[in-house]
């Protein structure tokens, strides 16, 4: 590398591709924080939505099954079939959004007592294999508590056998809403990682850009302008009082060219002073 | 003195950290391209830049004088300890800046001292980085410089004079450029041939590369968080064994012996010294410990024993054992071997072995000199006579040294920390050993430590490395005029 303009233009581009560089790589990581930080908050959203919408359902369910079995309300079926359809549908979504799965472990088979529960206790139901295991394990029915006036059996039925169940379930979808926050606080301590992550690179290419920019000022200085300044005093040197021009430069530049063409240049005129 | 000369020297050495970082990136990518990937091809780069940058500008030197030359290894180390913390701090995880040029420093002086808790939760190619740092150390940051130094003679005796201890010197008979290619054959050899031993005693390859790595450089960094113990294999400690003992011995010496020469390690006045120091040291521990109970069998207490004393001596800082846990002699004869280290002229740190033995040497010189005022004593190591102003220094460095690690204890215990690691973190880090005792034991780390004593082990550190004076004349503006 001889030329000056080269040594110029490779310094410059040098300081360039490190802001570049160390740009690009923060930008990605800033990507990444991004994503990062929007999928937490739309994993925390729908955790509430999904948290408050089970909340609804078992809420509606429950309603309907202390109309049907206190007041004997049948118009209240279809209102405890739905909230249940619903009540497993926001399951199934939890599920498929792979939400914490051993909280929902525990949910599901809260859910499939309930359902258990209350098709047993309204005589039928589907007989799927889902709910089938669950049946056959609830035992707590009107039969079995062997007492004739439905409305009596049903009031006991709903507060001694189905409340506590309802109780339990609504603890669970809170466990549920409170257990996925707490496995969001890892990757939110990882976000914190990533915005280090992002911010780092840029310091240090500030710095490593400051030490080249520091190098720069010093190698111009030595090698471009200080030569150029000596070559000025020795020529006015040599011109106002025919002072030997002695300047030595280092590299095998443009300024030693100049330098060596100054030299030859006094060479000239010493040998037409002497003729 | 030039310092664009020192600076474009300095710059070849950045260029050769550069080329290790992006080996370490390689090994990130085929990691699947783990975490590490990116801080380290950064780091690269701009470990890169700032190497090739005074190349740009500065031509090669003819002749370099000593002040240059002892100016570009100082340098070298400290800027090399200064690159060598980016991959981890732009990694972050448990490196915040202290962290990260502690373990850098620790690295780069081959103290294998860490601050990580949890060393595999590090990627691989960082993993890689570490015991890169440890390797390059090993050899010296200045030996990289000589082997692609184009100019002859003048530069490389200038940059070996400083490298090598004074007493490492006396010990060469090869021109300088012998020097390089002696210290490149024994320690590439040594390092190769340990990783395909590692490799055979079913060590993976990448664990086998990086202990390898680190046995050879006598630094100490694991990919384990348990250190060799890990393995629980005899046969890799005798493996390591080896390795640590060969690494800890003058390099030129260990050249000699496999080029048949005659001033071989057999006839080392200083490596029959060191062996012996070894053995004794052993033998005793393993019988503490095994009377104190800490292990069932006299076997498994001398396999342990000899491990951790090979370990300690030659300043690499592998464990097996809890060393906390064993019997206050075998303690402090652990404590006593890390601060003799081994021979001159290998990568280990501490005192040296010869200086130990010429230490011994004129105080049985100075007891026969009373006894017979008028004889004329001469004192010989290794068949050369030592000169007066040889045995002055060394004798200097001993006072110094020892100054300076209770200088460290009395700031560790003035930060709180009780007398034990105050004393053994001084010792470790001035020895670049890497484990002391108490909270700094061999299966704990410096991560509890405050970062102003962090900041000090890796002054120790670095002290011990450029053999204390080495870096108190870098300080000395005085000294650049």
């Amino acid at each position: 590398m001889n030329g000056i303009g080269k040594r110029v233009t490779i310094g410059f581009m040098s300081i360039v591709a490190l802001l570049f560089v160390s740009g690009m790589i923060s930008l990605f990581e800033l990507g990444d924080l991004s994503n990062d930080t929007e999928n937490i908050l739309s994993t925390s959203k729908r955790n509430m939505e999904l948290a408050k919408d089970m909340l609804k359902s078992s809420h509606e369910h429950s309603r309907a099954m202390l109309h049907l079995a206190v007041f004997g309300e049948k118009e209240y079926t279809d209102l405890a079939n739905r909230s249940m359809s619903e009540l497993e549908g926001c399951l199934a979504a939890a599920r498929s959004e792979s939400f914490n799965e051993t909280c929902l472990d525990s949910l599901s088979a809260t859910v499939s007592k309930i359902r258990a529960m209350s098709e047993k206790f309204l005589g039928g139901g589907t007989d799927t294999e889902t709910h089938k295991e669950s049946r056959d394990s609830v035992t707590f029915s009107t039969a079995d508590l062997g007492i004739a006036d439905a409305s009596v059996s049903g009031k006991i039925w709903y507060d001694a056998g189905y409340e506590p169940v309802y109780t339990e379930l609504t603890e669970q979808i809170k466990q549920f809403m409170t257990l996925t926050y707490s496995s969001l606080a890892p990757r939110a301590a990882q976000l914190n990682k990533n915005a280090y992550r992002s911010v780092a690179p840029v310091l240090l290419s500030l710095l490593v850009m400051i030490a080249i920019v520091l190098m720069f000022f010093y190698f111009i200085m030595v090698y471009c302008v200080k030569p150029v300044i000596k070559m000025n005093k020795s020529l006015g040197g040599y011109l106002s009082y025919r002072l030997p021009y002695e300047v030595k430069t280092e590299l095998l530049d443009e300024i030693k060219e100049l330098n060596d063409n100054i030299e030859s240049l006094i060479n000239i005129s010493k040998q037409n002073n002497k003729q | 003195m030039r310092f664009s000369i020192i600076l474009r020297y300095v710059g070849t050495v950045m260029l050769c950290i550069s080329a290790f970082m992006a080996v370490s990136a390689f090994i990130s990518y085929l990691d699947g391209m783990d975490s590490a990937f990116y801080p380290l091809l950064l780091s690269a780069l701009l470990t890169l830049l700032l190497g090739v940058f005074p190349m740009l500008f500065v031509r090669k030197a003819d002749a370099i004088n000593n002040k240059e030359g002892f100016s570009i290894v100082v340098g070298s180390w400290i800027l090399a300890s200064v690159v060598g913390m980016f991959p981890y701090l732009i990694w972050g995880g448990e490196f915040n800046l202290i962290n990260a040029w502690f373990e850098s420093v620790s690295g780069f002086t081959t103290t294998g001292a860490t601050i990580l808790n949890d060393v595999e939760a590090l990627p691989q190619g960082l993993l890689f980085w570490r015991s890169a740092t440890n390797w390059i150390g090993g050899a010296g940051v200045v030996m990289f410089a000589l082997l692609i130094l184009p100019s002859l003679g003048t530069n490389k005796m200038a940059l070996s004079s400083m490298e090598l201890s004074s007493l490492a010197r006396d010990n060469y008979r090869y021109r300088a450029q012998m020097i390089v290619r002696i210290l490149l054959v024994v320690y590439v050899g040594i390092t190769v041939a340990t990783t395909l031993l590692l490799k055979l005693a079913g060590m993976r390859w990448f664990d086998a590369l990086n202990h390898a790595m680190s046995a050879c450089a006598t630094g100490g960094f694991s990919t384990k968080n348990a250190s060799i113990g890990f393995y629980d294999s005899a046969l890799m400690e005798i493996i390591l064994i080896v390795a640590m003992l060969l690494s800890s011995i003058h390099f030129g010496l260990i050249y000699a012996t496999f080029a048949r020469k005659s001033n071989n390690i057999f006839r080392s006045e200083v490596v029959k010294t060191y062996l012996a120091v070894v053995a004794v040291c052993t033998v005793i521990i393993a019988v503490n410990i095994y009377d104190a109970g800490v292990y069932d069998s006299f076997w498994t207490s001398l396999r342990s024993s000899l491990f951790q004393v090979v370990s300690l001596i030659s300043t690499t800082g592998f464990a097996t054992a809890d060393t906390n846990l064993w019997a206050p002699l075998s303690i402090i004869l652990l404590m006593f071997v890390s601060v003799t280290g081994a021979c001159a002229g290998s990568t280990s740190g501490g005192l040296k072995i010869d200086r130990m033995l010429l230490f011994v040497k004129t105080l049985a010189s100075r007891i026969r000199h009373q006894q017979h005022p008028n004889a004329i004593l001469r004192i010989r190591v290794d068949g050369i006579l030592q000169e007066n102003e040889q045995i002055h220094s060394a004798m200097v460095f001993i006072i110094t040294y020892v100054v300076l690690i209770f200088l460290g204890t009395f700031v560790n215990a003035l930060f709180g920390l009780d007398l034990i690691t105050s004393f053994s973190s001084s010792v470790t880090c001035i020895g670049n050993v890497g484990p002391g005792f108490g909270e700094v034991g061999s299966m704990d780390n410096f991560s509890s430590m405050p970062a102003i004593l962090k900041l000090q082990g890796s002054l120790l550190m670095l002290m011990g490395r450029l053999e204390i004076f080495g870096f108190i004349q870098f300080l000395f503006i005085k000294w650049w005029r």
